[in-house]
């Protein structure tokens, strides 16, 4: 097992404590909390094997539900992500004629947060259409999607600066 | 099976999240009520739209007995349609028991030719349903022709279409008597022979059957007059008419027995010797 091996499982246990711990209980203006644990999405290098990512992000997604007793909105959102995140490394680093192996490796900023906010926007628009599961409710859903996600967008970028650091020492 | 298992390798991944969105949505539906109702709904709804598509399914192939059925509902209502008609042929007969020898038949139009001068049908019933020469064939909107040979089970029909057939009409308006014929080109243009010249006609005059034929009841609308000719020094018109159905594209006919056709030929007999 190597290093990178176990940074991912420590970040992956980190994740949820801190998820249900200390984001689920922001209430940023009342209403906002973000989602960090969506972290785990991004920095799973893209060259592993998908079929342990989709397991991984089920097991990741049944936990958050589990410990912040949420019906199964995490879990839905979180899989279906991970299932579709191939199709989003494809056409995010579109211009670089070789895909990068993990997200720490990328340097050039825009598609790194094209890839990025395409992630947790459309985890989060997956997230509270199951929650609200209710199509009258659309204009709730795009508003709670779209102020949660700059507040995830923020706390998730700063944290993976993070890893960069770590990642290159 | 070898290509079976590598086609689930190949496919691991959508497998694998298939079940996976299974479980969490049942664990979704087993966790909240809200949603275990909202998902009941829709449910709902998608089994209401296959019950309705199966149900216009099965109505799409129950569609050849309801027509049959509407046929049959047809051919009793001509039947009604023909006895009112004769009202003003018979003005006294207006009881309600009173005597009406014709009576309908349904037939359907297996063979139609069109093309010859002389044309004949072929129609799926025959000896067994009932079916005898020399009686009248109609269709909803005009006459057909008149049955010519019959065998078991189907009949030939001499087609209006034939320019031997000369039938006997009226106009409706000014109750002159005349004879209609083909012209032999178009299906839908005839020829009235036979109007007398004291009459006054007019373009767009129905046409419908004369009754004297003993075949055709009188009052069937056949057709409308286009234009006429005045022929001054023979004393008749020639009058151009048009069919109101065109005979080479019917499929449906109405077969009609005068059950006094043969009283009636047995009388014209004794009279002529």
């Amino acid at each position: 097992m190597n290093r990178n091996n176990i940074i991912l499982i420590i970040s992956f246990i980190l994740l949820v404590f801190f998820q249900t711990l200390v984001f689920n209980n922001l209430y940023l203006f009342g209403f906002i909390n973000p989602m960090v644990y969506v972290l785990f999405l991004v920095i799973y290098r893209f060259d592993y094997d998908q079929t342990f990512f989709i397991l991984s992000s089920f097991i990741l997604g049944f936990l958050i539900d589990f410990f912040s007793q949420s019906g199964g909105a995490h879990t839905i959102s979180t899989l279906t992500v991970g299932f579709i995140r191939p199709i989003i490394i494809k056409n995010t680093f579109v211009v670089s004629s070789e895909i990068p192996g993990s997200f720490q490796n990328e340097n050039r900023i825009l598609d790194k947060y094209l890839f990025l906010s395409s992630i947790i926007g459309l985890h989060h628009f997956l997230y509270f259409v199951f929650v609200y599961f209710n199509w009258r409710a659309i204009s709730l859903i795009i508003k709670n999607t779209l102020s949660t996600f700059v507040f995830s967008l923020i706390l998730i970028s700063l944290i993976s600066v993070f890893y960069n650091k770590s990642n290159d020492s | 099976m070898q290509r079976i298992f590598s086609a689930l390798i190949h496919y691991r991944n959508a497998i694998i999240y298939l079940i996976l969105l299974t479980i969490s949505l049942l664990y979704l539906n087993s966790n909240s009520n809200f949603h275990q109702s909202q998902i009941e709904k829709y449910g709902l709804y998608f089994s209401q739209r296959i019950y309705n598509l199966s149900y216009s399914i099965k109505k799409y192939f129950n569609l050849k007995k309801v027509n049959s059925d509407l046929f049959e509902e047809n051919r009793k209502l001509k039947e009604l349609e023909l006895r009112s008609r004769s009202v003003s042929l018979y003005p006294k007969d207006y009881y309600p028991l009173r005597r009406y020898p014709f009576e309908i038949k349904k037939g359907n139009v297996i063979k139609n030719s069109f093309l010859n001068q002389r044309n004949f049908i072929i129609v799926d019933k025959g000896k067994a349903d009932g079916i005898k020469p020399e009686m009248a064939v109609i269709s909803d909107r005009g006459i057909i022709g008149i049955v010519k040979a019959v065998s078991e089970n189907y009949s030939s029909i001499i087609s209006i279409l034939n320019q031997n057939l000369k039938i006997n009409i009226r106009l409706k308006k000014s109750n002159a008597v005349g004879t209609l014929s083909w012209k032999g080109i178009n299906p839908l243009e005839f020829q009235i022979e036979d109007v007398v010249r004291n009459t006054s006609i007019q373009i767009g005059d129905t046409i419908i059957t004369g009754g004297m034929s003993s075949y055709f009841p009188f009052g069937i609308p056949i057709g409308k007059i286009t234009d006429f000719e005045d022929n001054s020094k023979a004393g008749y018109y020639t009058i151009n008419a048009k069919l109101f159905e065109d005979p080479s594209l019917i499929y449906h006919v109405y077969i009609i027995e005068n059950k006094d056709l043969e009283e009636i030929n047995r009388l014209q007999e004794n009279t002529l010797k």
